[in-house]
């Protein structure tokens, strides 16, 4: 769908430039997907996978803040066009971020990291099933820019969250009643951990479907109010 | 390569008018179980206002406004060029008007100051007050009038005289000064805040036609401000000069702004987002948004204002 803007060759570098970072959604949700079901089935391979394709998560990143930063400068955008980029700026710096933490959860699994034992597996699947989801519903809101869509990922958003609290509990408690679970209990809390802040990151790229919608209440989140970044 | 790979790479092709060779389709998409169809949709006009009868959105008034115009209809002799245009111009700053060719806003500036009293079939209707006085009545003197409300125009127009007579014209023709040391401190005194003195001090006898463009244009400045006018109109006054002659004006603007009331008209709409703290949009004739510029340039609030400074149309 064209945008009507007089210059057509506007329309189709912001038409782009959306395609793209759909195409990067798409593939860091995959790495998310892969990393969380590597964890919970315990599957090195697919976890080596998640690491080797770390770096096109990254390709995309860079590439997309090129044209963002080439388009800002040659067209002057102001208005919808310019909240339009800059909130598909936020969008990709949260993407790269939420490939990171897939990455981490990799790391252990590829790693000297520990099986989870039943139960912790089990809220782990059903904590990445939740991350999951809410990314897929994010991306899919920013696609069809569904302002309604992106408030329910916010308010689903939640849900993880006390989701994740309980997990934490649960594994607490497992931890205490067996002390030689401690290191592995941890290993699990940082992948619990990376799965409510990969919601966090789809929350986050509701925010900016519905700041490119127009609410102009909705605000960049930092770094950190986000919980911090991490680059590595 | 899947069918939803194949739509991509044609609808990228439709929509790269470039010619730039289509990237291999998104197999991304298929992935992760995301089955998207790229609309290329970047954004939402939800929530702009759209015109409904002949309101102004946005706020047209301010607090201690200089010129406050209440319902400015204009007609040129059948021409309905003007509708019913309500708004305030504040003291010490600057108001930007904006607009495609023919929508009204070099019509409506030029009825602050009664130029369209020189028009054969020109009509004015509606209240334009200074200070709150009217403008329009029998009693207020045009010339009385320019003397407060100056003007720059879009070609620099110096008369053909020396720099300094072009500048004393109107002390003179006025009588502001006594002396003629009185005359030559309004005249550098003027031309220090045009930002041209150390420029032109020592050929203050030559011919103001023969200065730069821009240096001209600035000149053209220091004559409306020597006769210590309230308000300043500017009709596109850069469109003639190159960027840095430009970026001169913009400067002096912002400086004379602590003096003075400026309302500009511009085609450009990145000058008026540098130089204005107000924006009014005007679309055939009816004044269709007026706000901070700031909020008009990031979120604007009618539909027309969004396609106009996005450049959606003509």
């Amino acid at each position: 769908m064209l945008e009507g803007h007089i210059s057509k060759a506007f329309d189709g570098e912001l038409a782009t430039l959306h395609i793209r970072v759909v195409e990067m959604g798409g593939l860091v949700l995959d790495q998310v997907r892969t990393a969380s079901a590597a964890y919970t089935d315990w599957q090195p391979g697919p976890a080596q996978n998640v690491l080797e394709r770390e770096f096109e998560v990254n390709e995309y990143n860079t590439r997309l803040n090129d044209e963002q930063l080439s388009l800002i400068a040659r067209r002057q955008p102001v208005a919808s066009d310019l909240r339009a980029i800059l909130a598909m700026a936020r969008v990709v710096t949260g993407l790269e971020r939420a490939g990171d933490e897939a990455k981490k959860i990799a790391r252990y699994v590829v790693g000297s990291g520990q099986r989870p034992g039943p139960a912790t597996a089990r809220d782990a699947r059903h904590l990445g099933q939740l991350a999951v989801s809410l990314l897929r519903m994010a991306l899919e809101a920013f696609d069809r820019l569904d302002v309604s869509m992106a408030d329910e990922v916010i308010a689903q958003d939640k849900e993880l969250d006390s989701e994740y609290s309980a997990g934490l509990r649960r594994l607490m408690t497992r931890a205490m009643e067996d002390p030689r679970q401690v290191s592995l209990a941890l290993e699990a809390a940082f992948v619990l951990k990376s799965l409510e802040r990969i919601g966090d990151h789809a929350r986050n790229l509701a925010r900016q479907v519905k700041y490119m919608g127009g609410d102009s209440q909705t605000l960049p989140e930092t770094a950190l109010s986000s919980g911090g970044v991490d680059r590595t | 390569m899947n069918d939803s790979g194949n739509d991509v790479a044609q609808e990228r092709k439709t929509l790269d008018p470039t010619g730039a060779s289509p990237e291999p389709a998104r197999r991304r998409l298929g992935e992760g179980g995301l089955n998207l169809k790229p609309s290329g949709r970047v954004h939402s006009q939800a929530h702009l206002e759209h015109r409904t009868g002949e309101r102004t959105v946005g706020q047209t008034s301010v607090e201690n406004a200089v010129l406050s115009c209440r319902d400015v209809n204009v007609h040129y002799g059948h021409k309905h060029a003007l509708r019913n245009v309500s708004i305030d111009v504040g003291r010490k700053q600057v108001l930007a008007m904006i607009g495609p060719s023919g929508c009204g806003k070099s019509t409506f500036l030029r009825c602050l100051n009664r130029m369209n009293d020189t028009i054969a079939g020109a009509r004015v209707t509606g209240s334009i007050k200074l200070d709150g006085v009217d403008i329009q009545s029998k009693e207020q003197d045009a010339v009385q009038l320019r003397k407060r409300v100056g003007m720059v125009f879009q070609k620099p127009n110096p008369f053909p005289k020396s720099i300094y007579d072009n500048v004393a014209y109107g002390p003179r023709i006025h009588g502001t000064t006594r002396s003629r040391a009185d005359l030559d401190e309004v005249v550098c005194a003027s031309l220090q805040r045009a930002g041209l003195w150390e420029e032109v001090k020592d050929r203050l006898s030559r011919p103001g036609t023969g200065l730069s463009g821009g240096q001209q244009q600035r000149l053209c400045i220091a004559r409306a401000i020597a006769i210590q006018p309230e308000v300043i109109l500017m009709d596109e006054p850069c469109s003639a000069l190159d960027p840095i002659a430009t970026a001169r004006v913009e400067d002096l603007i912002d400086t004379l702004r602590a003096s003075y009331a400026i309302v500009i008209v511009t085609h450009s709409m990145q000058q008026a987002a540098r130089v204005s703290q107000r924006t009014a949009y005007f679309h055939m004739g009816e004044l269709v948004e007026v706000g901070e510029t700031d909020r008009v340039f990031t979120n604007p609030r009618h539909r027309l204002t969004e396609d106009y400074i996005t450049g959606r149309f003509g």
